[in-house]
This record gives structure tokens, sequence and C-alpha cells, in this order.
């Protein structure tokens, strides 16, 4: 199912902005994926997978309030749409399954080293 | 206010996607005002800097197709139609921008045209760059002459001996010599010039029938061009014809080729060229070539191979002459080589060597006038660019409100700048098409009046590559001032006032009326003086008399022998008043003879003189002063010759008192060579100094020596006639040449008409110039009265009042024409020195020139103002006169 597929970074960003319901723009979900997973989050590549995300019609946006801090530039509110959220759960049934498919030996952490 | 480095906010607006910018803008500055709360201002620019550049990605920078395609046709249409409906609304602007450009155009055209031509000149052949002519530099007994020839050995054996040399030719220029259709026998005095056939395969002459590889092969061909063709045959189907030749009438030459004419731009000006291998089984010739390394017999020229270097080359050649050639004592010789592209203008101080003395040498062009010639064309461009800016800022005011909406409802600064450039091109496409019109109109009579084939139409087409791209360049950068200036103003101001308080920086339009007639001005000023100078040379008393002065060639040696018979037959014609009989007549056109001469007994090697011989009627009939001693009288005085001042003074001999001088060398083949019997004549006389060579010289030493002095025989017979039945006088003259010798041609020119010829190319540069500073100042002024219009448009309330409280006509037309006169006279303060300066150095061109009086200066200066007030003075006069009512009924 090509369709749905997401890459690594785009599932993190559809991930968060799920998250953050309703509140999600780019400066709310870089600090998402930072704190959630102590990575770093470039604005580069952020805004291109969103703007991918989009493409592929996984995201919505609108234009929202602007602010002082902002210097008076609006924020872009993303939200997703049903194909996204059909993505999001196809992707996570897929490793869901893959999960599954693992013989438990594999995952057996070796404690006795 | 926490502000990122702007130089990377710079970047980022510049290559960010407008769709996305602002949110992305939001969210640098969001970031950064964060990071800098928490870490302090240096962290955060470096925090800043790093996430522009990792923005600076796909997807993020713009994409230029989209971008552009969105507004750049529609908009184009839209500049168009804008521009076009401004030219029409503001006739008498745009009818002065017009014509000013158009007039600039014009000018620069015709003479870029013409500088073009002189600067293009030999390139017609396809190896051109890779074609050199050799030069010798010869230094004899300290003296060094630069002379363009070479000898036979050094063009044979050089394509043997350096690899560089892919071929070599060789041509001398023998003279002149009759050549007889026989089958209708009129003789023809032709220039005729030997080569080898190398020359036709180097040099791409163009064929009208023959074989550019066999033609001059043979002993005894014959090329000719088609107008000698015509002129001997009536027709140019000639082929295979026969000619003779009457200088070897054992040859009956062949026609192999039928060339076209030489095109103007060419330096070679020959109309026949015999065969070399015409003259290889001559005894003589055998002889003398085979050990002929050194000579200054031949034009010699190489064709290099390829990214040769020429001074190695050279080089090479010095080595291989020097080693092959018989010991001279006191001679050194070594050559270089002249790229055949350069001989036209950069031959300065080379002889052109290899040819007869009664043929005329290479005409040279000036670089001098090809410089000065591309400074007036860019100047006159400039004027009328000036024009442009100055009467587009000046109409600003009219505009305002279109700015003002554009810049509302969104244009950038960008849009209006590319409007006005537009504009600004639209009106010069119009001129330009204008200008070509006109100037192809032009063409011919100026064609006729510079003596050259120029066209528009044939010309190569790198000219019209350098033409638009300087028409371009001074189109954008007069169009560029108005737009920056006027797309810098701000919006609401312009729509709240719709009124320009300061537009236009006044000041700058005054400082470029300012330059344009500072131009115009020095260029009235050269006009003048080149007008006095040229009247000057064609009115200067010359100190002999030259007016219907008959000279008539004497070209064989049978003509020569029974000269005194001819002579007494001439001055028995009622009409002719005196016969004289001369090598060489004052105001002589071909090269006259030049010698070395000595005080008897003294071992001075330099002083030199020019030598004529002339009879016992030639001073009382070219009118000559006598200032001492006496007159040739009968054959005892062969060994008696007469001096100039000049020689005198030379010479040391205040008074005749029988001196004799040593004339112990004569000028030869491009050197000076000793006598073979020493040749030690007596002083008779001197004579009052006059101008036998043209007045581009300064007078020289000039000896007169009689007819049968061992050194130069007569050449012509100077009849003065009287001015009734002149047509007759020359068929009786005609008649008795013909009697004596019905070999020799009869041929004569008028001695003033010859005079005339010196100073064609000086009354050729005056008219050139003069018409040119018309053209300058016309355009100039037809700035200045546009400038007068709208600023005396701008007051018509102010006149208005003035004229209701009482101000006369007069006050008011003064108050309104100070303001520009006291440009005009500023720049007329700029201009005499500079004027001063640039004539001055003219005139030293001149051995004798006229001094340049202060009168000049203020007749320029008159002109120039007056010609302003005139421009000005109508429009404040019809402002001045009008009734006040009108101008502030309504406001």
């Amino acid at each position: 199912m090509k369709k749905y597929q997401l890459g690594e970074f785009e599932e993190l960003v559809i991930l968060a902005i799920a998250i953050l319901n309703n509140k999600a723009y780019s400066v709310s979900i870089k600090d998402e994926i930072e704190s959630r997973l102590s990575r770093t989050v470039s604005f580069g590549a952020l805004h291109a997978s969103l703007k991918r995300l989009e493409e592929k019609g996984f995201l919505r946006s609108y234009t929202g309030e602007s602010t002082e801090d902002r210097a008076g530039r609006p924020r872009q509110y993303f939200e997703i749409t049903a194909m996204g959220k059909k993505a999001m759960l196809y992707t996570k049934d897929a490793r869901d399954e893959m999960w599954k498919a693992i013989p438990k030996t594999v995952l057996q952490v070796n404690t006795l080293r | 206010m926490v502000r990122p480095p702007n130089l990377f906010l710079k970047f980022f607006r510049w290559y960010c996607d407008p769709r996305m910018h602002s949110y992305i803008e939001g969210d640098l500055w969001e970031a950064y005002r964060r990071a800098h709360a928490k870490y302090g201002k240096r962290k955060a620019d470096v925090k800043f800097a790093i996430d522009v550049l990792l923005l600076f990605r796909p997807g993020i920078i713009r994409s230029r197709s989209k971008y552009n395609r969105l507004n750049s046709s529609d908009m184009f249409k839209n500049y168009f139609t804008t521009g076009w409906r401004n030219l029409l609304r503001a006739k008498l602007h745009s009818s002065l921008n017009i014509i000013g450009l158009t007039f600039g155009i014009v000018c620069f055209l015709l003479i870029s045209l013409f500088v073009f031509d002189e600067l293009t000149f030999d390139q017609q052949h396809a190896n051109a760059d890779r074609i050199y002519r050799v030069i010798g530099n010869r230094t004899l007994t300290g003296e060094t002459t630069v002379i363009a020839a070479a000898g036979y050995k050094l063009s044979e054996e050089s394509v043997n001996a350096i690899p560089e040399v892919e071929a070599s030719t060789r041509m001398m220029r023998q003279g002149r010599a009759n050549l007889v259709d026989p089958q209708n026998p009129v003789p023809f005095q032709e220039t005729v010039t030997v080569a080898d056939d190398q020359l036709l395969q180097m040099f791409d002459f163009t064929f009208v029938e023959g074989d550019r590889r066999t033609a001059l092969k043979e002993p005894g061909s014959i090329i000719v061009d088609e107008a000698l063709a015509m002129r001997i045959f009536g027709r140019t189907d000639v082929l295979n014809r026969t000619l003779v030749f009457s200088p070897m009438p054992q040859f009956n030459l062949k026609i192999t080729a039928v060339l076209r004419k030489l095109p103007r731009n060419s330096s070679f000006s020959f109309n026949c060229i015999v065969s070399e291998s015409t003259f290889h089984n001559d005894d003589d010739f055998k002889e003398t070539m085979a050990s002929d390394w050194a000579s200054n017999s031949f034009s010699v020229y190489v064709l290099l191979r390829p990214q040769s270097n020429p001074d190695s080359v050279a080089a090479k050649m010095t080595r291989l002459v020097t080693s092959n050639m018989e010991r001279e004592p006191g001679l050194r010789i070594s050559y270089a080589l002249q790229p055949l592209t350069d001989m036209h203008l950069k031959s300065e101080g080379i002889v052109d060597g290899a040819r007869n003395a009664n043929v005329d040498p290479i005409p040279q062009g000036n670089p001098l006038y090809v410089t000065i010639f591309s400074y007036v064309a860019i100047f006159v461009m400039l004027i009328a660019g000036i024009n442009y800016t100055n009467l587009t800022t000046a109409r600003a005011s009219s505009r305002v409100k279109e700015i003002g909406v554009r810049k509302s409802i969104g244009a950038v600064r960008g849009n209006l700048v590319g409007q006005f450039l537009f504009e600004s091109l639209l009106t010069t496409t119009i001129s330009l098409v204008l200008a070509i019109v006109i100037t192809s109109l032009i063409l011919p009579p100026f064609n006729l009046f510079v003596n050259k084939q120029l066209s528009l139409f044939t010309v190569h087409h790198r000219y019209w590559l350098y033409v638009i791209a300087a028409i371009v360049t001074i189109c954008l950068t007069s169009g560029s001032y108005s737009a920056l200036l006027l797309s810098g103003l701000k919006p609401v101001a312009l729509l709240k006032g719709l009124k320009l308080q300061s537009v236009g920086g006044l000041s700058v339009r005054k400082a470029l009326v300012v330059f344009q007639f500072t131009i115009s001005i020095v260029m009235i000023v050269g006009t003048i003086v080149l007008l006095l100078q040229v009247n000057y040379l064609n009115h200067t008393d010359l100190g002999f008399h030259k007016d219907l002065t008959v000279v008539i060639d004497v070209n064989t040696d049978l003509a020569r022998s029974n000269f005194e018979t001819v002579k007494n037959e001439i001055s028995r014609l009622s009409s002719v008043k005196s016969v004289s009989v001369s090598s060489r007549v004052p105001g002589e056109w071909k090269s006259i003879r030049r010698v070395k001469v000595r005080n008897d007994g003294d071992n001075d090697e330099h002083g030199e003189s020019f030598f004529i011989c002339a009879d016992r009627d030639f001073i009382s009939s070219f009118e000559l002063k006598l200032l001492d001693g006496r007159n040739f009288q009968d054959t005892h005085d062969s060994t008696a010759i007469l001096l100039n001042e000049t020689a005198a003074k030379m010479l040391n001999i205040k008074s005749v008192a029988g001196q004799t001088v040593d004339i112990w060398a004569r000028h030869n083949n491009a050197t000076f060579q000793p006598l073979d019997a020493s040749f030690r004549p007596r002083v008779i006389g001197i004579v009052k100094d006059f101008h036998f060579q043209s007045l581009h010289e300064k007078i020289r030493p000039l000896i007169l020596a009689y007819t049968n002095n061992p050194i130069q025989v007569m050449d012509y017979y100077s009849a003065r006639i009287s001015p009734i039945g002149i047509q007759t006088t020359l068929d009786q003259l005609k008649a008795i040449m013909v009697r004596n010798d019905p070999e020799d041609p009869f041929e004569y020119h008028f001695l003033d008409d010859q005079l005339a010829l010196f100073y064609v190319e000086d009354e050729r540069r005056q008219t050139l110039l003069s018409w040119t500073a018309v053209a300058a100042i016309f355009v100039a002024c037809l700035g200045l009265f546009g400038l007068a219009t709208y600023s005396i448009e701008q007051r018509i309330k102010e006149i208005g009042v003035r004229k209701v409280l009482g101000a006369s006509v007069p006050g008011l037309v003064t108050l309104l024409s100070r303001d520009f006169l006291k440009l005009v006279l500023i720049a007329g303060a700029i201009a005499f020195p500079i004027g001063w300066w640039a004539t001055d150095r003219w005139l030293q061109e001149y051995a004798y020139h006229v001094e340049v009086e202060w009168w000049v200066y203020v007749l320029a200066g008159g002109l120039a103002i007056s010609i302003a007030l005139l421009t000005i003075g109508s429009q404040a006069i019809k402002a001045a006169r009008a009734n006040p009512v009108t101008s502030l009924r309504s406001e």
C-alpha cells in the first residue's frame, strides 16, 4: 500500500501533530519531538517534511493568529486529514505485524553478560 | 527590540518561496527570541544562522519558473500599454525625447560606421590575423630607416628555413608603364605591380574570371581588375586577351584573370599585376636576385602557422639574413613583423618601400582622428541620453499619481524601475528605427563625402553587436536615474500632496545641463578653430604663383631628350604666357628627390636637402623671389645651383660669393647612397623660402639645380596659360606633346587643383566635425527647451501673482531665463580651458597653423548663449505675456 507510506521522520512529525491536537504549528511540533526524543530538529527538515505531508494529502493547514514575538507573522496550524489518519494506522499495523513475527529468542536480553 | 542578524534574514527572504515565507519567518523570529532569552545574543545569532542555512533546501527555495510566469507577459503588456499612452499623451515631451535621441543615434551610427571601417581595414582576408608584413630596420652610419621592404632571398628562403612560416609572398610596385591593347593601340599609363603566384593564395581577392591557383604562375601573365579592363577594352570578359607591355616589348602579356575592384577598406590599391616569373629568364634579374638577401626591393608578406609568435619569427628572419648576406660595412639590419590588420592605422614612421618614386605610397589612416571621432560619437550619444534623463525627471510631477496608485496596490520598487526602463527602451527603439531610416537615406552623400563605401546593411555583424550594446547601455543608464528616483518616492506622500517638492534632484539635472553645454561649446570651439585652419591652409601665401598653371608630365626618355624643342613650341603658343621645365614643381604631389649636402671640404654627414632641377624660366614662371645672386643663364650653369633661404642657413651662407658645396649622396630606394662621382656645384643665388611641400610640412632646405645636372632629370613642363579658351590651349598642348612622342600619353594637372588635394582630408574632417557640433548643440537645446517649458509650467501661478502685483514682461522674462543662462555660463567657464587645451594639441599636428585668439572663445560662448537664450526666451516670453486670469482662475 504505497499510498499510505510514511518516512521515519514524517511518522514522528505526524505523531507529534496528533499528540498536540489542534495546537500543532511548527515550533510546537519541533518542541514536542525534541523533548520526547531528546534529539534536535532543524526548521529546514521540519518544514520540508510538513510541506511533503501536505502535498501527499495527509495534512491540512490553516493560518492562525499572529503574535508579537513572531514579529507579526502568522502561525500555520496543521491538522491530520482522514487519509493521514489512515496512513498512521496503516503504519502502526504494519509495524505491529512485524513485531509479532519476530521469534521470542531474538529479543531476549542476555543477562549473564 | 531583539533582532536576528540582518544579513541572514535578508538571505532568507531572498531565497524563500513566497508562499511559505511568512510562516517560516515567524518561526525563525520566535525561535530566535527564545534562544536570545535563554542563551544570549551570540548563541542565538549562531543558531539563527544555522537555521537559515539548513532551510536552504529544495522545497523551500522559491522556484524561479513558477514564480515568474505569473506576471511577466501580462505585466509587460501593461508596461507597453501605459508607456504607449504616456508617449501619446505628452506629445511635446515625447517628440522632444524622440527627436533628440534620433539625432544622437544618427550621428552615432554615421561616425561609428566611419570609425569601424577605419578599424577593420584589411580584415576581409580569411587569414588576416595570421598574415604579417615584413618590416626592415636598417641602420647605416648612425641613421635608422624603418622600411616595409625586404630582399628576394628572405621571402624565398624563410618558408624553408623557418618552420613557423607557412607561406610567403612578395610584390613590388615597379612604377608606371604603358599597357596597350594591340587591336586598339591607345597608350595607357598604369602603375604596374609585380608579384609571385603565392599572392593570390595568401590573400582572398575576389575573382571575376580566372583561376587563383594558376593566374600568376606562367611567365607573361597579367591580371587586371574590372575597372582597368573596362578602360582598355571597354568590356570585362577579357580572359586570354593580349596586352603589350612597353618596357619589355618582347613580351605580349596574356590576361589570365580579372579581379573585382578592391574594396575601399583595403590597403592594397593595385589594378594590375604582372607575374614575377615573367622576369625570371632575364639575366639581370637572375644575377641580382640570386644573392639578394638584404635589399629593399620587395614588399614581403608572410603567413604564419597558428599560434606562432611573430617576434621570434622576426628574430629568426634577422639571423637568416645576417648569416647569409654579403657584409656591407656599417650596415646593421634587423626585421620585425607587422600584423596585416595594423597596416592602415599603425604604420607611422614606417617608410612604404619597394615602390618606384612615381608610385603613391599606401594611404594611411590617422589614428588621432579615429580617436577624436570615436569620442565625438560617444559624446553626442551621451548628450542625447542626458536629454532623456532630464526631460523624464522634469516631467515626473505629472506622473506622481500613477506612481502612487501603483505603489499602493502593491507594486514593489523593482516593478516600477522595470516599468520606467521599459519605457525608455520603447522610446529608444522608436528612435533607433527612425535613425536607421534616416541614416540609410543620408549614407549615399555621406559616402561620397568621406570617400568610402559604408553601408548599414552589408557591414560586418560585429558592428551591430557593438552599436546595439552601446545604445542599450546608454538608454538604460539614462533611463535608470529617473527610474530609481521616481520609484523611491513614498506612496503616502505622493497621494496626499500629489505634488513633488524637491522632485527631481534639481542639482543633478543642472549638472547634466552644464555637462551637455560644456561638450557643445568645446565642439563649437573645435569647429571654429578647424574652419580657420582650413581657410588658412587654402588661402595663405605659398610664396609662388599657382593659378592657371598646367603641369604636363613627361614619362618617356624620348620626350625628355628633346625637351628644349618641345618647350620652344609651347612657348610659341599665343595663349601661353610662360613655360618652364623642372623635375618637380612647387606644391609637388609626388615625392621629391633628397640629397646629402655639405660645404665643400667639410666632413659633416648630416646636412639633408631636397633637390629639384629647373631651367632658367622656373623662377619667373612661378614668381619666386631671388634675394641674392643671379638666376641660371645658359648651359654653362650645369654646375650652378640656387638655394632657398633655409638651405642657405643650413650651409651657413649669408651672401652669394661663389661658394661651392659638395653633394655627396642621394636618396634612392629608401636609403642614401653615395654618388659615384662627386658633384660640387657653385652657389649662384638664394631664393626666398616658398612652400614647395604642403603646409603640413615645415619648409625644408631646397637646392635648385640646372636641367643638365648629373643627379636628377626633368619630368614636367609647367605652362602658365591665359584664362580665355582653356580647352583650346589644352588641345594645342596635346598636339605638341603627341607630335614629339606618340608613345607618351598626354597627362596634365592644374597646379591649384593638385594643391587643394593636400587639404581635402582637413576639409573633410572640418565639415564632419561642424555637422556633429550642430547636431550636438541642437540636441542639447532640445533638452533645454523641454526643461524650460516644464519649469515655467510649474511656476505659472507664481508668474500670474507677480503679474497681478505689477511685474513687467521684461522683468519676468529675465527672472525665468536667469537660472538657465547661469548654467550655460558655467558650462562656458568649464569648456574654455578644455577647448583651449584640445585645439592647441590639435594644431600641433600642423607645421603651419593659425593662433587661436580670444575672440574664438567669445564667439563660441556667445553662440551657445544666444542659442540657449532663443530657446528659453520664446517660452519665457509666452509665459510672461499670458493673461494672469487664465492661470489664477482655478485652484
